[in-house]
């Protein structure tokens, strides 16, 4: 009960706030800006040939400003768009129309997860047990010469290590397609074929992201480890007899783990802004490149869609790590 | 100590053999052909489609964003996806290589009464979709009056403000009656890379609400149909359609010759490069950069032309340097003036475009019959066209021998290219303007400028003089070009110019909020055509909007005279098909834009394609220019019946 008083009720009242300070944010910035959607359309069509008299302009706007919902003060459209989320309908794409946002998202999202949750997981693991392993071993010779791979490998942009990727194993010795989530002509269903082929075609993107996503994590464990190895109370465990397995288990990791799951829980919630250099190099789909048209466009309610996500993503990730980390550190506790 | 690692040799290793790796992907070095697949694994299948029946080309406007829906009379639909370049046929497409209408499922010109409120098309007889009903002008006319009935159609508003009534006379003729004259009014129809289309009423007629409909699967009058789509929005295959001699193209030009034709997105350039290196992509448009590497790496790839400049250098369009004439000092001619003299047109165009311009001194670009109709008549004036310097002295601005100068500077750099005349005239064109940074800062002085203690340009007012050009972020674009030429052009000259990058240039230049900008200064004509109504009606005064409202025109210089609003009111008051007198009259428009030099034209649009001939040949390049060369055109289908498989050969 004092627990539920004490921290968890102001805990969830920090989370919605945080959340609708987020999605009001959001709301009023593209608004800010110069960026009006209208214009931003009717320069499209007027650039790809359609007619439009110049003498018509304002009506042509003003059809345009009551398609999209954009009539009425700010404070109005603010209080329809509460109305709409609370519907659970983010309204339709400006430069899409008349596609609902959801559609647009619901298209975009499992390539994002698939990639994103697969390689953030898989970057996380094998960063953080190499990481640990070379941070104890510190002066194993494999231990150097991962942490030099490591050091060469991070200051790398990423553009040009994917791209050197693609370069190597999509061009010089072609196992890997060049572009796209499948093959042409291959339609999404649940068969064996056509989940080996966006397998296939996902290798490289995940393999980029693993990469320089698991130096990272491998360098920041390594540090962590070798400054825990230092601490006194290991030093005391080793003179107190304490075999190693539980010194490096019980003692070492699992105290250096603590930013790691903090690290881990960001890096969950960031998935879904998407990894629009990995959509651009590798011609992925994903909400990355979903996200930054909207954002030229100013496609007022396709940003407010995909950043919700985001917002939600990120305050419910930390809002978990918060709950279960005295599970984790039994230095913790909420009382 | 033995066996420990030495950073140093490690990184000098890594690094040498990553670079060795590179250089050899690169060709800079060679590389072992036994690290290379063949290119068998690739020959038979690309994807689900047998390769030697497919053409595979880039979509130019990115992935699409609403795949499954074909509803091109709503929003923004992402046409070149096969939409209005293989499905589509229009009442007419222009062609600008050579300035001809084509007729696509009109079989001739419209026909105006005299004061321009009515008009009569004459249709193509035995046109059918491509589900096979007959096309007839049962369909034009519900096209039009669907447009007028729903506010959500791109063209509601021109068919409302502009249609009384349209009727059909019998199967093939229609006739429209209009709310006030206008000898254009037919353009809507004329295809230039969009227009005003036709849906079938056997289809539309069914929905509730059209413009909610998608329109999936499309159904039009050219010779392909839908085969298939990715969801997200990656690739939009075509088939050609089994009754492609009921498509306009079959009729006018035979049978189109590749049985699948794909637009597949690519967002990034390089990756581009490889497919067409792997031959998985028939079709690129590439930077100037990304098309020397490629045909640095390619034995089957191609260019435009055969020789530099290699670019396609006929696109309808002319670039350059537009002035916001609503804001001082770019209101005064004079200073309009001294900003053109003070570049060097050699230097610009090769910081540029690499020398690879084709330069034109008035606002439209030099191509198909502009420079026989427009440029080449216009030489004599331009000669003699003179502005006044002060205390009663002129000066003539032309040099008509500034293309020959950038051709000979071109070849002082090695590249190699013929010497004749037609050859120099066609590919960098007549002549531009000279450079004279003396008569520049005599203009200047004259309006009250000073130079600084620091050698730099003063406002009248004594502050330092400061020229922000906005441009767009993707520095390869002729925008971008353009102004990093001009930039650099007039910081020679003294003047504290800087590139203003933006994402939003489009809204601030529609509400003047700009000292210089670019990309267009003057509009794209109806796709070279000889009718230059559209260039120079975006100057009509009527536009102009104070700074703070949005332009009405999409021109941004917020400049007009009454002379251009003079030549204006007379080219709407002449038969759009009446070629003497409208060039005439478009010469005098033309002349009133350089006399007033409300932005400075400098080079024609390049496009940088490179075609790859490994399953596909006969590509229109410029020794045989049958057809437009971007397949984002809607001319591209008429392509299709004139290219051939390279097993023939």
């Amino acid at each position: 009960m004092n627990f539920l008083k004490r921290y968890l009720l102001p805990r969830m009242i920090s989370y919605f706030l945080v959340i609708w300070l987020g999605i009001t944010v959001v709301f009023f910035i593209p608004r800010l800006t110069p960026n009006d959607p209208v214009i931003r359309m009717i320069d499209q069509m007027r650039a790809r040939g359609s007619t439009l008299e110049p003498g018509a302009m304002d009506d042509i706007m003003a059809d345009l400003t009551r398609m999209y919902g954009l009539e009425g003060s700010w404070i109005e459209q603010y209080g329809d768009m509460w109305g709409r989320l609370i519907r659970g309908d983010f309204g339709v794409s400006f430069f899409q129309f008349p596609t609902p946002v959801s559609q647009l998202i619901g298209n975009a999202l499992p390539w994002t997860l698939g990639l994103l949750l697969s390689t953030t997981a898989i970057t996380w693991i094998f960063g953080n047990i190499l990481g640990g392993i070379a941070g104890y071993y510190t002066r194993k010779r494999w231990s150097r010469v991962l942490d030099t791979v490591a050091m060469v490998i991070r200051p790398l942009p990423y553009y040009i290590f994917a791209f050197t990727l693609l370069l190597l194993f999509a061009y010089l010795v072609r196992w890997f397609p060049i572009t796209g989530g499948a093959s042409l002509g291959a339609l999404p269903s649940f068969t064996w074929e056509y989940i080996m082929d966006v397998l296939w075609h996902s290798f490289l993107p995940a393999l980029s992201l693993i990469v320089l996503g698991g130096v990272v994590v491998f360098q920041t464990m390594k540090l962590l480890v070798q400054n825990v190895n230092a601490e006194s109370f290991v030093q005391y465990a080793k003179l107190g007899g304490v075999t190693e397995d539980r010194i490096v288990g019980k003692y070492i990791i699992r105290n250096a783990m603590l930013p790691q799951i903090t690290g881990l829980a960001l890096s969950f919630g960031q998935i879904f802004s998407g990894a629009l250099i990995t959509e651009i190099v590798f011609g992925y789909p994903g909400l990355g490149m979903l996200l930054y048209r909207a954002i030229l466009n100013g496609d007022y309610n396709l940003i407010m869609g995909i950043t919700i996500l985001s917002i939600v993503g990120i305050t419910t990730a930390i809002l978990v790590v918060d709950l279960t980390y005295p599970l984790l550190d039994p230095r913790i506790r909420y009382v | 100590m033995a066996g420990e690692i030495n950073r140093r040799e490690f990184l000098k290793t890594l690094s040498v053999g990553s670079g060795a790796f590179l250089l050899g992907a690169t060709g800079l070095i060679p590389i072992s052909e036994s690290l290379l697949k063949t290119d068998e694994a690739f020959a038979a299948q690309v994807g689900t489609f047998p390769r030697e029946e497919t053409l595979i080309a880039r979509i130019l406007t990115g992935r699409v964003g609403t795949p499954d829906n074909f509803n091109q009379w709503v929003g923004w639909k992402w046409q070149d996806r096969g939409i209005q370049n293989l499905a589509d046929e229009p009442l007419w497409s222009v062609d600008f290589v050579t300035g001809e209408i084509i007729n696509g499922v009109a079989s001739g010109d419209p026909t105006y009464n005299a004061d321009f409120t009515t008009l009569t098309v004459p249709l193509r007889e035995g046109v059918a979709w491509s589900d096979g009903e007959p096309f007839t002008a049962a369909d034009v006319v519900y096209t039009v009056e669907t447009l007028m009935q729903y506010s959500g159609f791109n063209a509601h508003s021109f068919f409302v403000d502009n249609v009384e009534s349209v009727t059909a006379l019998d199967d093939y003729t229609v006739e429209f009656v209009l709310t006030q004259p206008n000898s254009r009014f037919h353009t809507t129809f004329l295809d230039r890379w969009g227009c005003t289309r036709i849906f079938p009423k056997h289809i539309f007629e069914q929905q509730e609400d059209p413009t909610l409909f998608t329109f999936n699967p499309y159904v039009g009058c050219g010779p392909y149909q839908l085969h298939s789509f990715d969801p997200q929005g990656s690739w939009t295959a075509w088939e050609k359609r089994a009754d492609w001699d009921k498509s306009p193209t079959g009729i006018m030009y035979g049978e189109p010759q590749p049985r699948y034709i794909i637009f597949q997105y690519f967002a990034d350039e390089g990756a581009q490069i490889l497919a067409q290196l792997t031959h998985q992509l028939d079709v690129v448009e590439l930077s100037a950069d990304g098309l020397k590497a490629l045909l640095a790496q390619a034995d089957t790839s191609r260019a435009y032309q055969p020789t530099f400049p290699f670019v396609v250098n006929n696109d309808p369009a002319i670039t350059g340097i537009v002035y916001n004439t609503s804001r001082p000092p770019f209101d005064n001619v004079d200073v309009r003036w001294a900003l053109t003299l003070a570049i060097e047109i050699v230097e610009y165009t090769s910081i540029a475009v690499d020398s690879s311009g084709t330069l034109s001194p008035v606002h439209i670009p030099h191509l198909g019959p502009y420079p026989e109709l427009y440029i080449g008549p216009m030489q004599e004036w331009l000669r003699e066209f003179t502005i006044d310097i002060g205390n009663g002295e002129t000066f003539a601005p032309y040099d008509p021998d500034a293309a020959r100068r950038v051709a000979e500077y071109a070849r002082s750099r090695g590249y190699a290219f013929p010497d004749d005349d037609d050859f120099i005239l066609r590919t960098f064109g007549y002549g531009w303007y000279k450079y004279a940074p003396d008569i520049a800062e005599r203009l200047l002085v004259n309006n009250g400028f000073a130079r600084g203690a620091d050698n730099m340009w003063l406002l009248p007012d004594g502050t330092p003089w400061r020229i922000s050009y906005m441009t767009g972020t993707v520095l390869s674009n002729h925008d971008a070009r353009n102004a990093v030429a001009a930039v650099q052009q007039w910081r020679k000259f003294g003047i504290d110019a800087t590139v203003f990058n933006t994402e939003n240039g489009a809204d601030l230049g529609s509400v003047g909020d700009f000292d210089v900008e670019t990309v267009w200064p003057g509009r794209e004509p109806w796709g070279a055509g000889p009718d230059l109504y559209r260039v120079l009606d975006d100057w009509n005064s009527a536009y102009i909007r104070p700074v703070g409202e949005r332009a009405q025109s999409s021109y941004h210089s917020r400049w007009s005279t009454p002379t251009m609003d003079d030549v204006i009111r007379r080219l709407r008051e002449t038969d759009p098909f009446d070629t003497d007198q409208v060039v005439s009259i478009g010469i005098e428009g033309l002349q009133e834009a350089v006399r007033q030099m409300p932005s400075t034209p400098t080079y024609g649009y390049i496009g940088f394609v490179g075609w790859d001939e490994t399953y596909w040949t006969n590509w229109p390049g410029s020794e045989n220019p049958y057809c437009v060369p971007y397949t984002h055109w809607p001319n591209f289908k008429y392509m299709t019946p004139f290219l051939r498989p390279a097993g023939e050969a």
